[in-house]
């Protein structure tokens, strides 16, 4: 029985035993992130003292073939911990924990894979003391969750949700879907061998400390909730703006060295990053308090707000969504091409024979600019602009939170020189902290006001954060769904979405608005903001 | 890894321009010789500087440490010509402490951003991605050609910012720039939005500060219906200083320009319209001393006699008022010599934006266009 927790007090779960089964266990999820992830959790000491790390299917490269498959996924995962730990390798650390990898090498659609997976695991389960819990991530393209589902339940690897000895779970990446009907068809498919409870689909983001601190902000602050309403907010800007383009390439040669095109092609920003990202950091910031910090509270709570936003008709969509596409501009002084350069040239590769540039008219969107309304009591009229965009001055991820300007007397009587409104930014990324600016009199004979600012950073704390994945799969460890989307919350945004996404393909624009690499967007997006008396802020 | 070499900001380490932002923190975070020193990294603002070449850089980055002395900032100083053919934008970075206390460490961010002569334009992209948010950004355009004239590199530089500083002390064609200030003025503080707003500072303007002063003070006896001549001396490259003296003083008086000509390298003369008939002005140049302003002659009535006010520079830091033909005793007010460093730190704090320079502005460009007529 666990020990009761006091009224009030948030449930502390602990990760239990278990072994986590990474599909596409040496894809490049795996490799950058949860590998790493998982290994600086060993290393803090935060993982279950039993627990196993199973990677499953084909080899995506060379060095899986004709080799061990344990001693594979080590030297792979050796190599993605090398390069993309928040920790460096400790070599003792190591040992301990490559002990504790596996790899199961096979096809996602064979059912002997699965008997190989499931003799494999039980093999683990003895060796580790592990009561046959399983953690089941899909790192793998959406496509083949359906193939993994079918078989994981037909081979009997899915316990009852109500098994109190050896849960399943399992993790589900986004995109959950790439509209309404196939959102609604993945949670169908997951649904078929998974119980709700038993789903965690993951949003990284949530994963932030930022972003959780939004609520103890909120919540555990007795100054900003009574402001936290449209009587004091002018405005909220959310940003996800990232300086990578969709393809890398190698500056002597050209030639592409990653890309995300073959992904990200006829996916766009507003799925990739508004549909989920954005419209899931904005339910945290304008939910209602919940009563307690249980997850399905918190989660009803997000839900509300998604059920609360405006849907537009196609003649709102014009006014208020703001679409671009990158063009050729400098990016940390290197001339880069544009997005339609960067698919002409992926698909020369994928097809090894030249492409025409005139028939690459890609109307993918990497730039999305959104104004956006919560019809609540609190939110009543006032305007969330959400922008993200790929080749943006720089990385940087924020919420900001702009009050209301004082009134134009006193120190702002001067219409020519208004004072900068009072601004509470959370920062995501790359630093995470807040701060806070505020008008100030210079040290002087004369009333002169200045902005301030005041900064917090993460980075005070002294230890570096855990990872977004080190948080968020914990949580799966320990059965805490907070972070996590529910279904209704999933389908509540794509209900919002999808107005959006209907009048772009009816509209059948071949040429979007442009922007430069290493600006901040189209002059569209400006005035979509200017038209109500507003900017964009310098991030 | 320290390049002491580097002639503009010395000490500064070349980086690769992706890596500036970790290199200012990693120089920030690095041991101090004081262990018990406490170093806080303070800046009230983003200060852009573009100059021209390595050298105009090297001058400005002299200034830079009593700049931020007085203004902490994080600066990114730019040089549009490095006088190379290199295809991508250099990047050097160093944070200076200087003392706040015993101890106490206060540290500024700085950035040199250099860039061929065909790249230039790519240096606003490079300013962009250095910004610091939710900090305002002021541009100081610390080029020898009139911002007016400057063309889309300033515009794009000035993008972010609230306050364009330049200063026309040196114009190479000081007609041409002054002609062009007042539309200029116009156009780059004008915005559509009622939450942004931008003001452009002439820093010659700033330090004709206590000049203004003296001459109302010169001016407070004389009815000014009864001058006829005004007439103002200065040094070398101090001529739109004291153009900007002469518009001032017209505006304040309300006169029409009507006529100038300009005797190149030397006179330049207007005649203005006054209730009591013409008036003429002269700016003439000397060919030795500082650039500013040496004297101003005012010839006016006193107690219905003919008089000439005589303002001089006499020495560093004091403005004297002689009346000639009178046995008036002298009265001279003080006038701090400020460093260029000061007179930018004073200009950085000040963001209101002056409706008597405009003004004075649009006389002087009347009075532009009289010359090249």
């Amino acid at each position: 029985m666990p020990l009761p927790t006091p009224p009030g007090v948030a449930k502390s779960l602990l990760p239990q035993p278990c072994v986590l089964v990474i599909f596409g266990g040496d894809g490049d999820l795996s490799w950058r992130k949860l590998l790493p992830a998982v290994y600086n959790l060993n290393k803090d000491g935060d993982l279950p003292s039993h627990f196993a790390v199973v990677g499953f299917g084909l080899p995506s490269t060379k060095e899986g073939e004709g080799v061990d498959p344990d001693e594979y996924i080590r030297q792979r995962a050796r190599d993605g911990i090398e390069r993309f730990s928040r920790q460096a390798l400790d070599d003792a650390h190591w040992a301990d924990f490559a002990r504790s990898l596996f790899y199961v090498p096979g096809s996602f659609g064979d059912a002997r894979a699965y008997q190989q997976l499931k003799n494999k695991l039980a093999a683990v389960d003895g060796q580790f003391g592990i009561p046959g819990s399983r953690i089941y991530y899909f790192a793998v393209p959406p496509q083949l969750v359906e193939a993994c589902v079918k078989h994981l339940g037909e081979s009997g690897m899915v316990n009852d949700p109500k098994d109190q000895v050896a849960f399943t779970r399992c993790v589900v990446e986004k995109p959950i879907g790439r509209d309404l009907d196939s959102a609604r068809e993945v949670i169908r498919i997951v649904d078929q061998a998974f119980a709700e409870n038993q789903t965690y689909r993951i949003d990284h983001y949530l994963g932030k400390e930022t972003v959780q601190n939004l609520l103890v902000l909120r919540f555990a602050n007795s100054i900003f909730e009574p402001l936290w309403n449209a009587k004091y907010i002018d405005h909220v800007q959310i940003t996800v703006a990232e300086e990578e383009g969709l393809a890398q390439f190698d500056s002597e040669t050209g030639k592409i060295t990653a890309s995300r095109i073959g992904y990200f092609e006829g996916i766009g920003g507003l799925r990739d990053m508004v549909q989920n990202h954005m419209l899931q950091v904005l339910c945290m910031c304008a939910m209602e308090p919940p009563h307690s910090l249980d997850a399905d509270v918190i989660r009803d709570a997000k839900a509300n707000v998604l059920h609360c936003l405006r849907r537009m008709t196609p003649a709102e969509v014009k006014q208020n969504v703001v679409r671009g596409q990158y063009i050729e501009g400098d990016v940390n002084g290197q001339r880069v091409p544009g997005y339609r350069n960067e698919v002409r040239r992926f698909f020369e590769e994928v097809a090894k024979k030249p492409i025409p540039a005139e028939s690459v008219n890609s109307s993918t969107e990497t730039f999305v600019a959104i104004r956006l309304f919560i019809d609540n009591w609190r939110w009543s009229n006032v305007p969330f602009y959400l922008r993200t965009g790929k080749r943006l001055p720089k990385r940087a991820s924020e919420v900001a939170i702009q009050f209301k300007d004082v009134p134009q007397v006193l120190f702002n009587a001067n219409p020519d020189v208004p004072l900068e409104p009072t601004v509470l930014t959370l920062k995501v990324q790359p630093e995470e902290g807040m701060s806070m600016r505020i008008a100030s009199k210079l040290p002087g004979p004369k009333v002169r006001i200045y902005p301030v600012k005041m900064e917090f950073s993460y980075a005070s704390f002294g230890a570096t954060s855990p990872e977004a994945y080190e948080r968020l799969i914990l949580d799966v460890m320990a059965g805490d769904a907070t972070l996590f989307m529910r279904r209704d919350g999933v389908v509540a945004a794509w209900e919002y979405i999808m107005p959006i996404l209907d009048s772009w393909t009816h509209e059948r624009a071949l040429h979007l608005p442009e922007y430069q690499c290493g600006t901040w967007g189209p002059v569209e997006a400006d005035r979509l903001i200017q038209e109500d008396g507003r900017q964009w802020r310098t991030l | 890894m320290s390049d002491t070499a580097n002639p503009i900001l010395p000490g500064a380490v070349p980086v690769p321009l992706e890596d500036v932002e970790r290199e200012l923190s990693r120089q920030l975070k690095a041991p101090r010789d004081d262990k018990r020193e406490v170093v806080q990294l303070v800046r009230m603002s983003n200060l852009v500087i573009y100059c021209d070449t390595v050298e105009a850089a090297r001058q400005v980055g002299a200034q830079v440490p009593d700049v931020v002395a007085v203004h902490p900032a994080r600066v990114l100083l730019l040089v549009g010509d490095n006088g190379t053919s290199a295809t991508t934008i250099h990047a050097a970075v160093r944070v200076q402490g200087h003392k706040l206390g015993e101890h106490q460490q206060a540290c500024s961010e700085q950035v040199v951003l250099s860039a061929g002569a065909g790249i230039t334009d790519r240096l606003p992209f490079a300013v962009r991605s250095l910004l610091i948010g939710d900090l305002p950004t002021n541009l100081w355009w610390a080029s020898p050609q009139p911002p007016p004239l400057a063309g889309s590199l300033l515009y794009d530089l000035a993008e972010h910012a609230q306050q364009i500083m330049y200063d026309s002390l040196g114009w190479p064609d000081p007609a041409h720039g002054v002609a062009a200030t007042a539309t200029w003025l116009e156009s780059v503080e004008r915005f559509h939005d009622a939450d942004r707003w931008r003001v452009a500072s002439d820093l010659n303007w700033r330090r004709l500060k206590y000049w203004r002063r003296l001459v109302a003070q010169a001016l407070e006896p004389v009815d000014v219906a009864t001058i006829t001549e005004v007439a103002v001396g200065h040094g070398p490259h101090a001529v739109v200083q004291a153009w900007e003296l002469l518009s001032w003083l017209a505006t304040r008086v309300r006169w029409q320009v009507q006529a100038g000509k300009v005797q190149p390298g030397v006179e330049m003369a207007w005649r203005f319209l006054a209730p009591q008939g013409d008036v003429r002005f002269r700016i003439r140049r000397t060919e030795q001393g500082p650039p500013e302003i040496k004297g101003m002659r005012i010839r006016c009535m006193v107690d219905d006699k003919p008089v000439t006010l005589d303002l001089i520079s006499e020495s560093a830091g004091k403005l004297v008022i002689r009346l000639e033909g009178t046995a008036a005793e002298p009265r001279t007010i003080l006038s701090p010599d400020l460093s260029l460093a000061e007179v930018i730190g004073k200009q950085l704090s000040d963001r209101e934006r002056d409706p008597v320079f405009r003004e004075s502005m649009q006389v002087a460009q009347a009075m532009a266009k009289s010359l090249l007529a």
